[in-house]
């Protein structure tokens, strides 16, 4: 439950937080890729927290 | 473009058959049910999600919006990462109580069909838009590709085709909640398609068109800037509410929930989806933005084009559009085949039949299919209208918010489901109705004719006047939405039933239902009744059905048990006909009856349920439920029979040790009620409750043919608010004790007999005497050879009446051993001499001969008296124990220092079991009343006073039968040497 909470917290920060994904569209300060990489940590970060709750389960 | 007509109709054909050809293998198994079944299938098909606007959709957003296209992708992507609190719970309750849609769990949930109703007409307006938009994307690539003046009806031919398929591969279940593997495997296959197709475009895009990402980064900080910087970027708070639509179409939208939920797959694979589905999502968005950039390079003519097809004008090459075309087609189909499963569903349950009941239809089945295929037909032929009256007049990103707005509607009702426990009907209608009047006002009728759209700005909102018309109609919708739901749910009184079905399905509630008793008393008067609902063999079918699924007899009359039945069937049902007719056949035609007692709860149910929470549990919840379970453990596991009934007579406890003195298992009686008991249970039961006395001490009970004496103690379970009524029961098992006690009697009885014998023998011995004495004088007294004889004759009677009497005293007398007197040599030939004397005095069995092979002169040191016993106990036994004419030997030999003594029988040998408890007392092989079980453990007490050993051999080495005593005593070490050799036969 306490991974749960971890979830919450991050789905609704990151729902609050994601206009920043979006500013560097037209920026060239930053790469283009830069969304997707964030994106991708996020799904390896919820790929971790599903181990640790199968563990936990267990 | 350059295809031909043919060419296309040839690969858009051709595609659709490698699907039905793809399910026809699945279905016959020529793919491994192990690969169809695999959890990336599950991931792959929830890619359903990524219908025509992840292909074309997305595009133009991107082109419109920049980064703003990625809220289709992170919305769904956010309702995955919350699956365990937000997906779990909802696939728990639609598993549970069988519900195949939105509509049905509303409808259970607000018990009210006009709730499934309303959600039902909303979903079908909603969707519409959506299905238009998948013909939409056909009509208008075929028309980029061939040219073609008549895009509709071609779009119309492969609208068929994929209502062909759908009716074939999703239709063919009467039940929408099951699990269909063909239809599951072939969208995977679809989303498989859609994504290498994406893939090898983005990757045309970055390495064909740009000359790889250093190459991209350098046009987007050059030349490509110019353009990027043209695109205006959404405003964080239309950003977020576009995410938030987003969000709510993941698990509201028809097909989403159809694949979620109402596909019966495992836990372990929805919360797997939590990252696999993102990852998917992921790529499939990622050659969006290359593919936007790319054709901006190219210079493609987004004008002519049309910025959402601006794909198909990265080459002029076919191989390329064709992967663009069947991209769109393999996400068009998808999304259409699980849509019209979904909404012909929801509209056979919560329109057809609820405005035509199918009572008394003769072929419930069949009648049921057919509808739902016409409906399949129906919703996609909806679709394809749709889009040729309406769709056609508007871009996609139009289309879909529409849709997209229409599904959130139910985002407020969704939440308070699950997390709301106050919300009731009437707020709910109330609020599904003023969300959805402002959607339909400002979205949905302005998409029919060039009404502009009708938004009225609630005082205080005016700050979104000049605001883009989707933003203010989701806010102004959700707002009136969800201030309707709270209020009229607060104001509003909710019912019984509603309260009910509240608790089932709020995350942190356990439902307590009550112990009503049912009407029907059985498996097959369920039949009977709902035969007059649903005819004799559709009864039949599901009453089978609902039992094979709980494993119970059709016979068993346990009012639990009649209980999860009612539940089992109405869940079924549910599942074939939606639940609002389900609620209504079950609550008419398998009635509760009324009266009598306050119903209790369920006790038994609730911790059935609690069971199965227990890894939901945390915190303080979970430390009272490892109580509850370790006390529970405490009476399973008492060492004495314990049962505790209800108020009402129904049984509530039944713990292992009574189990295992009835040979009844708790799980075939708990719940039944009393008088339902297995005999003798249900009057002995009977009888503690029913008197006024707390305790009943060692009432005879037959159990496996024997007699057992229990004892039983009962206390009250106090009534009051917290502590719900009853009684316990403990129930003691005294037959050993009750044995005990008449072999002590016995005894008793046994000793004062021996007394009197040793008395008469004293008193035989005088007179005796006097008559040996006399012999010897008539010897003196004449010569006569005959008298002589009979005296002599007379002699050697008396000598024998007093080795009798002589051997009857010491036996009487040898039951004792004093303690401390020292043991004497005792010659061990003479002592079984003595014993087999006195067992011939039995004049029982004469016809065993016995074979004392005891060579003289072997002494042990020992008690005579005590010993003696212990061979006549063996020897009686061996006698017993041999069939006529059977022989006994007896053997003995010295072994290092010890003395062998070994009593050899040819009988019919003891059982394994019986022979490890054999020197435990009352342990006998011998029939009831022969035998009292005492004589070896005597025997065993008497061997380990002398410090010697006892042993066992049944059948001894070398022999097919019988037993063998082997008895160890110490020798006498001065007379311990054997001098002659044995006697066979003395």
């Amino acid at each position: 439950m306490y991974v749960y909470r971890i979830m919450l917290f991050l789905v609704f920060g990151g729902y609050l937080l994601s206009p920043l994904l979006m500013s560097g569209w037209a920026s060239p300060e930053v790469a283009w890729y830069r969304p997707f990489v964030i994106w991708g940590v996020l799904i390896a970060l919820t790929l971790w927290l599903e181990q640790k709750r199968k563990l936990d389960e267990r | 473009m350059n295809a031909s007509l043919g060419g296309l109709l040839a690969l858009g054909s051709g595609y659709l058959l490698l699907l039905f050809l793809g399910a026809l293998a699945i279905e016959r198994q020529w793919i491994p049910t192990r690969i169809a079944r695999h959890p990336v299938v599950y991931t792959l098909a929830l890619g359903v999600y990524a219908s025509a606007w992840a292909i074309y959709g997305s595009l133009e957003l991107a082109g419109n919006a920049g980064y703003g296209y990625l809220a289709y992708y992170l919305g769904v992507a956010g309702a995955f990462l919350l699956a365990p609190v937000l997906l779990v719970p909802i696939q728990r309750m639609t598993r549970t109580y069988q519900l195949a849609s939105l509509a049905d769990l509303f409808a259970f949930r607000f018990r009210s069909r006009w709730v499934g109703t309303l959600i039902t007409l909303i979903s079908l307006l909603a969707v519409l838009p959506l299905l238009a938009l998948q013909v939409q994307t056909l009509g208008d690539t075929i028309a980029l590709l061939t040219g073609t003046a008549r895009p509709a009806l071609l779009a119309l031919l492969f609208c068929a085709l994929i209502a062909l398929f759908a009716i074939l591969f999703g239709a063919r279940h009467t039940r929408l909640h099951a699990r269909h593997d063909t239809l599951l495997a072939v969208i995977a296959l679809e989303s498989l398609v859609k994504l290498t197709a994406m893939l090898t475009l983005g990757a045309f895009a970055l390495f064909v068109v740009f000359d790889g990402p250093a190459d991209l980064q350098a046009w987007l900080d050059g030349p490509g800037r110019a353009a990027q910087l043209g695109i205006a970027q959404l405003d964080p708070a239309q950003w977020r509410t576009l995410l938030l639509l987003f969000f709510a179409a993941a698990f509201l939208m028809p097909h989403m929930f159809h694949i979620t939920f109402a596909e019966t797959l495992s836990r372990r694979t929805l919360l797997q989806a939590a990252w696999s589905l993102p990852l998917f999502l992921l790529l499939m968005a990622l050659p969006v933005p290359l593919i936007l950039w790319a054709s901006q390079r190219l210079g493609v003519d987004a004008g002519g084009l049309g910025t959402a097809y601006l794909a198909y004008g990265l080459s002029e090459s076919l191989w390329l559009q064709g992967v663009v075309f069947i991209a769109g087609l393999a996400a068009t189909s998808g999304t259409m085949i699980i849509i019209s499963l979904a909404l012909s569903g929801m509209i056979l349950n919560h329109l057809v039949l609820v405005a035509h009941p199918p009572v008394d239809q003769p072929d419930l089945y069949r009648w049921l299919r057919w509808l739902r295929r016409a409906l399949i037909v129906a919703v996609i032929l909806g679709g394809w209208l749709f889009y040729r009256l309406v769709g056609v007049n508007h871009d996609l990103t139009t289309l879909g918010l529409a849709a997209f707005i229409g599904i959130a509607q139910f985002l407020p009702g969704m939440l308070a489901l699950l997390y709301w426990p106050g919300a009731n009907r009437k707020g709910m209608v109330s609020g599904l109705t003023a969300g959805g009047l402002v959607w339909l006002a400002g979205t949905w009728v302005p998409l029919l004719s060039d009404i502009p759209a009708l938004v009225l700005l609630p005082p205080g909102l005016e700050v979104l006047a000049g605001e883009p018309v989707w933003y203010v109609v989701t806010l102004v919708s959700l707002a009136a939405n969800i201030l309707t739901l709270i209020l009229v749910s607060l104001i509003t009184p909710t019912s019984a039933g509603e309260r009910a079905a509240a608790e089932a399905c709020s995350v942190d509630a356990v439902i307590r239902p009550k112990r009503l008793p049912l009407v029907a008393g059985n498996g097959e008067e369920f039949k009977h009744h709902l035969a007059r609902a649903l005819g004799e063999e559709v009864a039949s079918r599901e009453v089978d059905r609902a039992l094979t699924d709980l494993g119970l007899s059709p016979l068993d009359g346990r009012p639990y048990a009649l209980r999860r039945l009612r539940d089992r069937i109405q869940a079924n049902l549910s599942g074939l006909m939606g639940p609002s007719v389900a609620q209504d056949i079950v609550d008419r035609y398998l009635p509760y009856r009324r009266g009598g007692l306050e119903p209790n709860d369920d006790v038994q149910f609730v911790e059935s349920r609690l069971e199965a929470y227990r890894t939901r549990l945390t915190g303080l919840a979970r430390e009272l439920d490892g109580l509850r379970r370790y006390h529970r453990r405490i009476l399973t596991r008492l060492p004495v029979g314990l049962c505790a009934f209800g108020a009402d007579d129904e049984l509530l406890m039944w713990n292992d040790a009574l189990a295992e003195l009835s040979g009844i298992e708790g799980n075939s009686v708990i719940g039944a009620r009393r008088d339902g008991l297995p005999p003798p249970w249900e009057a002995l039961l009977g009888r503690v409750l029913l008197e006024h006395h707390d305790h009943l001490y060692k009432q005879p009970v037959t159990l496996d043919g024997t007699t057992r004496y229990l004892s039983l103690h009962k206390a009250a379970l106090e009534v009051d608010e917290e502590v719900r009524g009853g009684t316990v029961i403990l129930v003691e098992d005294h037959s050993e004790m009750k044995w005990l006690e008449d072999e002590l009697v016995h005894a008793a009885r046994l000793a004062s007999i021996g007394q009197l014998a040793a008395g008469v023998a004293h008193e035989i011995g005088n007179p005796v005497t006097g008559i040996s004495s006399l012999a010897q004088n008539l010897r003196y007294d004449t010569d006569d050879p005959e008298v002589l004889e009979s005296a002599t004759q007379i002699q050697q009677l008396t000598d024998r009446i007093t080795r009798i009497v002589e051997s009857l005293v010491g036996f009487a007398h040898g039951g004792r051993h004093v303690t401390g007197q020292p043991f004497a040599p005792v010659p061990l030939a003479n002592l079984i001499d003595e014993a087999l004397h006195l067992i011939h005095l039995a004049r029982s069995r004469e016809d065993i001969h016995y074979h004392n092979r005891c060579p003289a002169g072997l002494e042990v040191k020992g008690d005579a008296q005590r010993l003696l016993q212990v061979m006549v106990n063996l020897l009686g036994n061996a006698r017993d124990a041999s069939a006529p004419g059977g022989e006994v030997t007896i053997d003995a030999a010295p072994q290092d220092g010890w003395l062998h003594v070994t009593v050899t029988d040819q009988g019919h040998g003891i059982d394994e079991w019986v022979r490890d408890h054999l020197f435990e007392p009352f342990t006998t092989t011998k029939p009831p009343g022969e035998g009292t079980g005492l004589g070896l453990p005597l025997v065993y007490s008497i061997i380990a006073e002398h410090g010697g050993q006892i042993d066992i051999d049944s059948p001894p080495p070398g022999q097919a039968k019988g037993t063998r005593i082997n008895l160890w005593l110490p020798l006498n070490p001065e007379h311990g040497e054997c001098t002659d050799e044995p006697d066979p036969d003395r």
